[in-house]
């Protein structure tokens, strides 16, 4: 996977939860993965499909999903429901279109699904043939862990 | 005693979404986000506006917008939506009522939407993140405030 795929999305996810949520976020240290990868709880992904091909995921536990939702709703909400997830699938629009942003600026070109907002316990991701690059982001409100598993079209 | 009451205030300013006669702008908000018609929503009437209905798609935007006619002042549009996007259902307003008042919604990226947007008729257009003071700015200047 090249860093070109993967910087425009950390970028973007640091700079979208710098404004959207305030406070000090942090970057953890990345890691690879080849295999299954468990899900935090809450998974918003979305697709990719052109020059490059693959998904983006942001991926948190629960706690995190409903502060941040409740964060960026400047209101405790009490549950995840249909305005908390709607709020993720926002965070995942906007960070996703920066980062697409940033891409099509360095000359590539594709289209993005809508995201899509999986939540619930023990929960898989598996990728074929692509590996996964998880950058983690420590927010305020918990972590943030930025997923990538992008390739060239083959 | 001289109080705060003996004095007018100077920096005291009628809210924007209010016209001149003291009754409320009245705004569409069609968008498919929960969140995003929500934020809008609360941005304007903490400004005095008042949110008349919401539309989660396009189709329903427009059907909105014929029956409200001419109730209405001001629609903000999100692009990308199920059913019928925000360009399509632009364009219907605009076909139904050539003076309609419409404020594009869109995420970062979607500048070339944007342009054909405002060459079919919108009048502004907003950039999300939402910034509450953005919004305003963009709204009151579309209607000539």
């Amino acid at each position: 996977m090249r860093v070109e795929y993967i910087n425009p999305f950390v970028e973007a996810a640091y700079n979208i939860l710098t404004e959207v949520l305030g406070g000090e976020i942090r970057r953890g240290e990345l890691y690879l993965k080849s295999t299954s990868i468990p899900v935090m709880g809450v998974a918003a992904l979305v697709g990719l499909a052109g020059d490059v091909e693959g998904r983006v995921i942001f991926d948190m536990n629960l706690s995190t999903a409903m502060k941040i939702a409740s964060r960026m709703n400047q209101e405790e909400l009490a549950t995840f429901d249909e305005l908390a997830k709607a709020t993720i699938t926002e965070l995942a629009n906007l960070i996703t279109a920066q980062a697409v942003t940033k891409l099509h600026d360095l000359g590539f070109r594709f289209d993005l699904t809508p995201p899509a907002l999986f939540t619930g316990d023990n929960m898989e991701i598996s990728d074929h043939e692509v590996e996964a690059l998880i950058v983690p982001m420590e927010t305020s409100q918990g972590r943030v862990e930025v997923n990538v598993a992008i390739r060239d079209r083959l | 005693m001289i109080s705060k009451q003996d004095f007018p205030s100077i920096n005291e300013r009628a809210p924007e979404g209010l016209k001149g006669d003291g009754s409320a702008f009245k705004v569409l908000v069609v968008d498919d986000s929960m969140f995003v018609a929500k934020q809008i929503g609360q941005i304007l009437t903490s400004e005095g506006y008042e949110v008349v209905a919401t539309a989660a798609d396009g189709l329903d935007g427009v059907e909105k917008y014929k029956e409200l006619c001419p109730n209405v002042d001001l629609v903000t549009m999100d692009i990308t939506m199920p059913k019928m996007d925000g360009i399509t259902a632009l364009e219907q307003i605009m076909a139904f009522d050539k003076n309609a008042k419409v404020v594009m919604i869109s995420a970062l990226g979607k500048e070339e939407l944007v342009k054909k947007a405002l060459l079919l008729g919108a009048k502004n257009y907003i950039v999300k993140p939402l910034d509450r003071k953005k919004v305003l700015e963009r709204i009151a200047s579309v209607l000539g405030r």
